[in-house]
């Protein structure tokens, strides 16, 4: 088994859901998912296209994952850019993109909220930065995926302050609530409407992730340890498809999380 | 529609005053409009009571909060994507001190549309189940009238002035964009009044022009104009400068940052660059 990070044991996970010849959409600030995208066609799912929020286009070609210089992939390699307008009333509705976003609450049943933290709407404990499309495309699609890079009880929680993405719900008239769910934890989905566990990351067991989780987690009967990355898929992603470590910003919090930021752009000469 | 609707930055930001509805082109941290923001801060009075439009909003609305020229927001994502919150306007929204109309990529992409149309909203299966509607009370359903599915009328969009950034404009205000869009195209044609800021300024654009002179009111040359955000493929993100604001704004001094941006010296340094 090689020596990997939980940076890379998600990324892995997350491109072993891709499957080859599927349209993959891209969000704002999602290196782990776009680097799971990355290895993905780099390996199994070679005729992969991914539509990114960045320049709303579709591509089919890689490149390495930037901060400062993330254009170059988006706006260099893509075929085509269609415009925010048209992506949201044309591409998301037409095809079905497979989308990974990340819930800043999640429940039990996969509904999600990205709005704010606390009862009050005028007066939240935390306003966060909007929810994007999430109202948009979780209500129609049969295509949502979750990752929660840092899971807690601040995440997985009971009650929703609000409600911005539909999961299992009884008010849901299309599509389908979430299908799957990656933490630094394990890998969850849903049966009966209900998020399950279905494996734990090396070295993590079952109490811990009960622990961490504001909700009862059903366990699947199966329920096993995660599968480590191979040998070669932590080598393209060390050195072909993310060496400045973007992905990485995502799990690190606080002074950790600044010093490597600061890294990668004094590589990218913008510092 | 003039031959020369060229202008310097201060006559430009004139155009701005109390109360407007102001659309800023680009997205989160691409090709934002603000060499004229800045201006805005830099002008002797300031318009206050604004009413900002932006797909995405960061830096240079986060500035606007910030100086505290924002009544109210209409964005889907005020953030600074992977740098983080956006500092001054999660601050204000926390204590209620800013009005928030909620809005996502459909509410925005099919106000426009409802606008473009020239009818008062087009209809969509988004937000159907979400606390969204909640939030937006003033927003309705209504009933296909061929399947009966009950669907959100989104109502279109105003906006008094769109402010967008471009590769290069003539002077009459074609303008070419580079192909990270947002909702330019059809912010320039919902908006009463457009201002275009470009890089460079040529006499006659001849082809491939993405905001037609047509709805153009203001050519500004603003070389480096977006900086810190990008320019592609003219400058990447100025994302050391960024770090600074933000480390200007959680150690409380805002005011100090807003009077070194606003001063003479400050701006893009090639060297910084290389």
């Amino acid at each position: 088994m090689p020596d990997f990070t939980i940076d890379e044991l998600m990324v892995v996970c997350i491109a072993r859901q891709v499957v080859d010849g599927e349209v993959l959409a891209q969000g704002l600030a999602t290196p782990l998912v776009v680097a799971g995208y990355l290895l993905a066609q780099a390996t199994h799912a070679p005729n992969c296209a991914s539509a990114s929020a960045i320049g709303q286009g579709l591509c089919f070609d890689r490149a390495p994952l930037g901060v400062a210089r993330i254009e170059e992939l988006w706006l260099g390699k893509s075929v085509m850019h269609v415009g925010f307008v048209a992506a949201v009333a044309e591409l998301l509705p037409r095809f079905h993109l497979k989308e990974f976003f990340r819930p800043g609450q999640v429940d039990a049943a996969g509904n999600f909220n990205n709005i704010a933290f606390g009862e009050s709407y005028e007066r939240p404990r935390m306003r966060l930065p909007g929810t994007g499309g999430i109202p948009d495309v979780t209500t129609h699609s049969n295509n949502i995926y979750l990752y929660v890079p840092r899971h807690s009880r601040v995440t997985f929680v009971e009650k929703l302050d609000f409600v911005s993405g539909l999961g299992h719900s009884p008010a849901r008239t299309r599509g389908h609530g979430a299908r799957y769910l990656i933490s630094d934890l394990g890998q969850f989905d849903w049966v009966n409407g209900r998020m399950r566990l279905t494996s734990y990351h090396p070295e993590v067991d079952i109490q811990r992730i009960q622990a961490k989780t504001g909700f009862e987690l059903e366990i699947a009967p199966d329920v096993h340890e995660t599968p480590p990355p191979t040998a070669e898929e932590v080598r393209l992603l060390r050195e072909e498809i993310d060496p400045l470590g973007v992905r990485r910003l995502e799990t690190l919090g606080g002074t950790a999380r600044r010093d490597l930021l600061r890294e990668i752009l004094a590589i990218e000469g913008v510092l | 529609m003039a031959s020369n609707q060229l202008m310097t930055l201060a006559e430009a930001a004139e155009l701005i005053q109390d109360g407007m509805t102001i659309g800023l082109g680009g997205t989160t941290l691409y090709r934002r409009p603000v060499a004229l923001v800045r201006e805005l801060l830099r002008r002797p009075t300031p318009p206050r009571d604004l009413t900002l439009l932006c797909f995405t909003a960061g830096y240079e609305s986060d500035l606007l909060v910030g100086a505290g020229l924002v009544k109210a927001t209409r964005t889907c994502y005020f953030g600074l994507e992977i740098f983080g919150l956006a500092p001054m306007f999660t601050e204000a929204a926390n204590r209620g001190a800013i009005q928030i109309i909620e809005e996502t990529e459909a509410s925005i992409a099919m106000g426009m549309r409802a606008k473009l149309a020239g009818v008062g909203f087009m209809p969509s299966f988004a937000w159907m189940g979400t606390d969204m509607m909640r939030l937006r009370p003033d927003i309705k359903t209504i009933q296909d009238p061929y399947s009966d599915e009950t669907l959100v009328a989104f109502p279109a969009v105003d906006c008094d002035v769109a402010v967008i950034h471009a590769l290069v404009a003539d002077r009459r205000g074609n303008a070419r964009l580079n192909k990270n869009y947002g909702v330019d195209r059809e912010l320039a044609m919902v908006a009463s009044s457009i201002i275009i800021t470009a890089e460079t300024i040529v006499d006659k654009l001849e082809a491939d022009v993405d905001i037609p002179a047509l709805v153009t009111n203001a050519v500004v040359h603003a070389p480096y104009g977006a900086w810190p955000t990008s320019c592609y493929p003219h400058y990447p993100v100025g994302g050391g400068e960024l770090l600074r604001y933000i480390d200007a704004c959680t150690s409380q001094a805002f005011d100090t940052y807003r009077s070194e941006m606003t001063a003479e010296t400050w701006g893009y340094s090639p060297q910084i660059m290389e």
